[in-house]
């Protein structure tokens, strides 16, 4: 059974009513979004709306495996193929056949398997590792990443011609932070499924202050890590515990924007500097906290001018948006940018709208 | 002209969005926008047969124009499509092979667009 997609938000909502409108295209697609935010949870709710929901739902993490084992999963085998394939072994394109293949974390998979992936895209067709029979394969697929394959195609690590036959529809999942209001019906869900799983737990359910302290929490795990706050809850029964589990800094509703380093925690060689204002800005860009070794290989004034300015251009751009009403165009006018690059420059810092 | 053909434009440029609406506008066309691939295809469902051309980027959030085209060509059979695409061929090729009637390169001349429209059309 598939988990169904909880969320009031709007972009929940929208994605919602999207899956409803494509599923039965069988059109290639393409879901993004951080870890954890439920990449699997919408291919499998794309492919229970679909009417191959009888079939097949084939999964295969393309991070996991090694190439040549990830591509004997993909295609299968002959008998003899390689040393050690001792006996025949279909594979997932034939088991997803009229079914889902989900090719989950889609952006590590090897270039060389990249390009074979993509001829079975455009032809329909596969041998398995051995044989010279073609096998036709009806397989939807839907593919995931938590990657910015734009990025990957610069750098040459993703194909483009296979980026853009995956992208046929995009379903752009955002971060738990950026969606709260989805928090309330998230606990609900997780605390009587777990409830439900650990029916001699004594885990109480949040009250309301509680409520309030999780969804102000910006959860970098996503809903995976709501779901094992949930699942602790279960087992320890008290949030006070748990949120004194929850990393530290992020813990605190509003972040301090300059955070300085206690004097306890800083390496030897900065503990001479006692200039606070200095610190707590190179802290901003690099990890303070580790050793001064390891501290010279992460200064890199190119590296850190990079991501300085890439903050601040984040600010800026989230400024002048707000202040148009997310009008991009207007926005790319005032910031003298081409549309194309303020919208690359969004996606690159991860400036969405808010959520209303 | 007594019966308007009526265009449906997608674009996530607004800027072009409005300069297409503008132009078709001026000339006697009946337009409508979208500004994805999922917005547009509300839009074709809403009203079945009610559109005689789609012109539509091909990449967009979302139903992106290769998605688009593919899902009109197997729902509205009839309803002629011109592709445009500012990003290279792949779009374009995977456009063509979704049956896009016609596959333009931006940037695009609007006379010229229009040229095609009332070709593929049968207009003059």
């Amino acid at each position: 059974m598939s988990t169904p997609l909880i969320g009031v938000s709007k972009s929940m909502l929208k994605i919602k009513e999207l899956i409803n409108h494509v599923a039965n295209t069988c059109l290639n697609v393409l879901i993004t979004g951080e870890t954890g935010v439920g990449k699997e949870v919408v291919a499998q709710n794309l492919f229970a709306e679909s009417s191959r929901s009888h079939k097949n739902f084939v999964t295969i993490n393309c991070a996991a495996l090694p190439e040549t084992l990830l591509e004997s999963e993909l295609y299968g085998y002959e008998k003899g193929a390689f040393t050690g394939a001792h006996k025949k072994r279909y594979g997932k394109f034939l088991t997803a056949d009229k079914g889902v293949l989900f090719l989950d974390e889609i952006g590590d998979m090897p270039l060389a398997l990249q390009s074979k992936m993509l001829h079975v895209l455009q032809s329909g067709e596969f041998s398995p590792l051995g044989s010279d029979q073609e096998f036709k394969t009806d397989a939807w697929i839907i593919a995931a990443t938590n990657q910015n394959l734009e990025k990957s195609i610069q750098n040459k690590t993703f194909r483009e011609d296979l980026f853009y036959r995956l992208n046929i529809i995009k379903i752009e999942i955002p971060p738990l932070r950026e969606r709260p209001e989805d928090i309330p019906a998230l606990i609900e869900y997780y605390f009587r499924l777990y409830r439900s799983e650990y029916p001699n737990s004594q885990g109480s359910k949040p009250d309301a202050e509680t409520i309030k302290r999780l969804c102000a929490y910006s959860w970098p795990g996503n809903v995976r890590e709501l779901q094992n706050c949930m699942k602790k809850q279960m087992v320890l029964d008290s949030w006070e515990k748990i949120f004194e589990e929850l990393p530290a800094e992020r813990n605190s509703a509003p972040p301090a924007p300059l955070q300085v380093d206690p004097p306890g925690d800083t390496p030897a060689l900065f503990s001479s500097d006692h200039n606070p204002e200095r610190l707590s800005i190179i802290s901003e860009f690099v990890d303070l906290s580790t050793s001064s070794e390891k501290l010279f290989e992460d200064i890199s004034l190119k590296k850190i001018k990079k991501l300085a300015s890439d903050k601040v251009e984040k600010e800026v751009i989230t400024f002048v948006l707000d202040k148009v009403g997310w009008n991009r165009s207007k926005a790319a006018k005032i910031l003298k940018v081409s549309y194309k690059t303020l919208l690359y420059k969004m996606s690159e810092f991860g400036v969405h709208p808010p959520v209303k | 002209m007594a019966d308007p053909k009526r265009l449906l434009i997608v674009d996530d440029n607004e800027d072009i969005l409005s300069t297409f609406y503008e132009f078709f506008n001026s000339l006697g066309y009946e337009v409508k926008t979208a500004n994805d691939g999922f917005a547009a295809l509300k839009v074709l469902r809403e009203k079945p047969g009610f559109f005689d051309c789609l012109i539509t980027d091909l990449v967009m959030p979302n139903i992106s124009g290769v998605g688009l085209i593919a899902i009109v060509k197997k729902e509205y059979p009839n309803l002629k499509i011109i592709a445009m695409t500012g990003y290279g061929d792949q779009p374009g090729a995977l456009a063509s092979e979704a049956e896009a009637d016609m596959v333009l390169f931006k940037p695009i001349d609007l006379f010229k667009i229009e040229e095609k429209v009332s070709a593929l059309l049968g207009q003059k």
